[in-house]
């Protein structure tokens, strides 16, 4: 590989690696399931990394990552969401646009959430991240918990629920404070 | 009301009437839309968080009921995301590995966690142990840092994994490619110039160069390099990673100050009249040749290192005279076995016109040979290929550093072959020119012939023949194993 070749590699891992979880939330925010997420992420991956050339250094990698998300996203809406139930495209266009602009205050949401997930009793906790393994089947999660597996859905709810208000309460604290 | 039909999305139940109610709020109201984004939002935050969480992290502190909040929170939590590098989610609870083993590394201790931190390793090996259980050896230099138990992120050094069933999908990041291991073996290079290498001992593991689109799936045996976003296909080095078997012997070498002992060896061979010369690689100065300076037998020592086809080193030593007498030898790290001969020196000239030339070799047998232009074997030598050569093979199936050493003797007409110290095997000439040295390479013959793949340290060349107590000496001096 040429010296500049690797370099250009560097400097795109450096700014993908720093940027890739904000997208990969950004992509989250716009697809039914997290395995859709993960497909999504691969292409846009693939796409970031060869339209590197037209980003202009010294420009916003996540805005421009962003913007190539939407698309992408888009694309595999049209591509696989024929037979899924998806939002409509007008719908995904506003939520990609407003999210877009309110990335920072998403970014301290996430952030916010370790905080707040110290708040959640420990069996509790290690149930929440069992439901959110990669590969975990719900009704297994479900039945290890010892409730149904619409009981354990409305669980679920609820502690998506409370860690959002804990998160919302802090990041308001925050700027009381 | 909204977020009834928002979990229903979600979990993926919702049904294609209530969708059509979702997507017609979502049109319209502006503040349905922010509460979808952000739960939307908190589910990628705790996916992101279960991907780096392992079961046996450390309990968990019971707290009954849901504090309100102090700000100092979130300075603390903005300086740990600093720290990490951005990757804010992991747990500062729970450790992605633990340092088993760590030998000559100043920078780590036996026992210590490791999180979502940066690591940079100058010299030595450490050996770590993810929380789902992989085993992990890393050798300086090195940076690196775990992005969860799963995930490794290699901007340089060498590593060995050790996969067991558990940790299955764990994967390594390098600038140039990934590979996700499917529970096995292998070893990721990362050199501090040019493109990271994956080789596979054992097993399957997916391999992604950076750019690519599609995955390769590679077997046992199979290696890759990426090379500007594509995978290439290349040979094994099996034996050029430390594995955690040798570490134990490693560590166990240095805590019985063995190095003192090395050093001090060479103190005196450095001052032995017979010295034609001793190569350890530790002075500054440009060693002309083309290789790779990686480290030695020591932590933070230095050993050229033979990769590609036509890699040498040069050395231009004793040519202005006869040696009746020449002891040769040499630390070596074999990366892989079977290739056609394998150049320890071989003098540039090879010629009838000036009889006793030197070529020192691994035989494609893995034996070592010695052989000298011009020089016949005694009508009593039994030997398959009309030169002398060693009687076990050089190397185990396992890499790991060997002493080779070979006694010539023009005057009693021998040749001696010595392993890791012992005698193994004296082979007589008919005619025994004295040697002669000059320009030579190391690692190669010529440019593109006899190519070297592997390590060697310490190289030794003596213009008298040693004794059997002083090979046995040399090499339990310069081990690095106990």
């Amino acid at each position: 590989m040429s010296p500049t070749e690797t370099e250009r590699h560097h400097r795109f891992l450096r700014s993908f690696t720093a940027h890739e979880p904000a997208v990969r939330a950004h992509v989250r925010r716009l697809v039914p399931a997290r395995a859709d997420a993960d497909d999504v992420m691969q292409e846009i991956s693939v796409v970031l990394w060869e339209k590197f050339d037209s980003f202009r250094d010294g420009a916003d990698f996540k805005a421009w990552a962003f913007g190539v998300a939407r698309f992408e996203v888009l694309a595999w809406l049209r591509d696989r969401g024929r037979d899924r139930l998806v939002l409509d495209e007008e719908v995904i266009t506003k939520i990609a646009e407003e999210t877009t602009a309110d990335e920072p205050r998403l970014e301290q949401q996430r952030e916010a959430l370790e905080h707040c997930m110290k708040k959640v009793p420990g069996d509790q906790r290690e149930l929440l991240m069992q439901a959110y393994q990669p590969e975990s089947r719900i009704h297994e999660v479900a039945q290890g918990s010892g409730r149904t597996v619409a009981g354990f859905y409305q669980w679920l709810h609820r502690m998506r629920k409370l860690l959002l208000e804990c998160i919302r309460r802090a990041l308001t604290q925050e700027v009381a404070s | 009301m909204s977020t009834k039909f928002i979990d229903a999305y979600l979990d993926g139940t919702i049904t294609a009437p209530e969708l059509q109610q979702l997507n017609a709020l979502l049109l319209t109201d502006a503040k349905a839309r922010r509460e979808f984004a952000e739960i939307l939002n908190v589910d990628s935050a705790l996916a992101a968080m279960a991907a780096g969480w392992t079961k046996d992290e450390a309990p968990v502190v019971r707290q009954t009921k849901w504090r309100a909040t102090t700000p100092r929170w979130m300075a603390a939590a903005a300086s740990v995301a600093l720290l990490l590098g951005g990757w804010w989610w992991q747990d500062s609870q729970s450790a992605f590995a633990t340092v088993e083993k760590a030998a000559g590394v100043v920078e780590m201790a036996d026992g210590s966690s490791l999180r979502g931190e940066s690591h940079e390793i100058k010299a030595g090996s450490v050996a770590l142990v993810t929380a789902r259980g992989a085993r992990i050896v890393i050798e300086a230099p090195a940076e690196f840092r775990f992005e969860s138990a799963q995930r490794l992120h290699m901007k340089r050094g060498r590593l060995a994994a050790d996969v067991p069933p558990a940790a299955k999908g764990f994967t390594v990041i390098t600038p140039t490619g990934d590979a996700i291991d499917l529970g096995t073996r292998f070893g990721v290079d990362v050199p501090m110039s040019g493109a990271a290498e994956v080789h596979v001992f054992q097993g399957e593991v997916i391999t992604k160069a950076t750019g690519e689109k599609a995955k390769q799936s590679l077997r046992g045996g199979d290696a890759v390099t990426f090379d500007q976003g594509a995978s290439t296909s290349r040979e094994l080095r099996s034996s050029a990673f430390i594995q955690a078997d040798e570490m134990s012997e490693l560590t166990a070498g240095l805590a019985a100050g063995q190095r003192a002992r090395a050093e001090s060896a060479l103190t005196n061979l450095k001052n032995d009249p017979a010295l034609i010369a001793l190569l350890d690689f530790e002075s500054d100065e440009a060693q002309p040749g083309v290789f790779r300076r990686v480290q030695g037998r020591w932590p933070g020592s230095h050993a050229p290192e033979f990769v590609h086809v036509g890699d040498h080193l040069k050395l231009d030593v004793g040519g202005d005279r006869d040696w009746p007498q020449l002891t040769l030898a040499a630390w070596v790290r074999i990366d892989r076995l079977g290739a056609p001969y394998q150049s320890l020196l071989h003098t540039d000239g090879w010629s009838k016109n000036n009889p006793g030339q030197v070529h020192w070799m691994i035989n494609r047998d893995t034996t070592m040979r010695l052989a000298l232009i011009g020089n016949t074997l005694a009508p009593d030598a039994n030997e398959r290929d009309g030169h002398p050569d060693s009687r076990t093979a050089v190397l185990p199936e396992q890499g790991r550093w060997v002493h080779l050493a070979t006694v010539y003797d023009s005057q009693t007409k021998t040749v001696r072959f010595y392993l890791n110290g012992q005698f193994d095997k004296e082979t007589r000439q008919q005619v025994a020119h004295p040697a002669r040295l000059g320009p030579a390479q190391i690692g190669n013959w010529n440019q593109q012939d006899r190519k070297l793949s592997g390590r060697v340290d310490e190289l030794l060349l003596l213009g008298r023949a040693m004794s059997d107590n002083e090979i046995r000496a040399l090499h339990a001096a310069g081990n690095p194993y106990r």
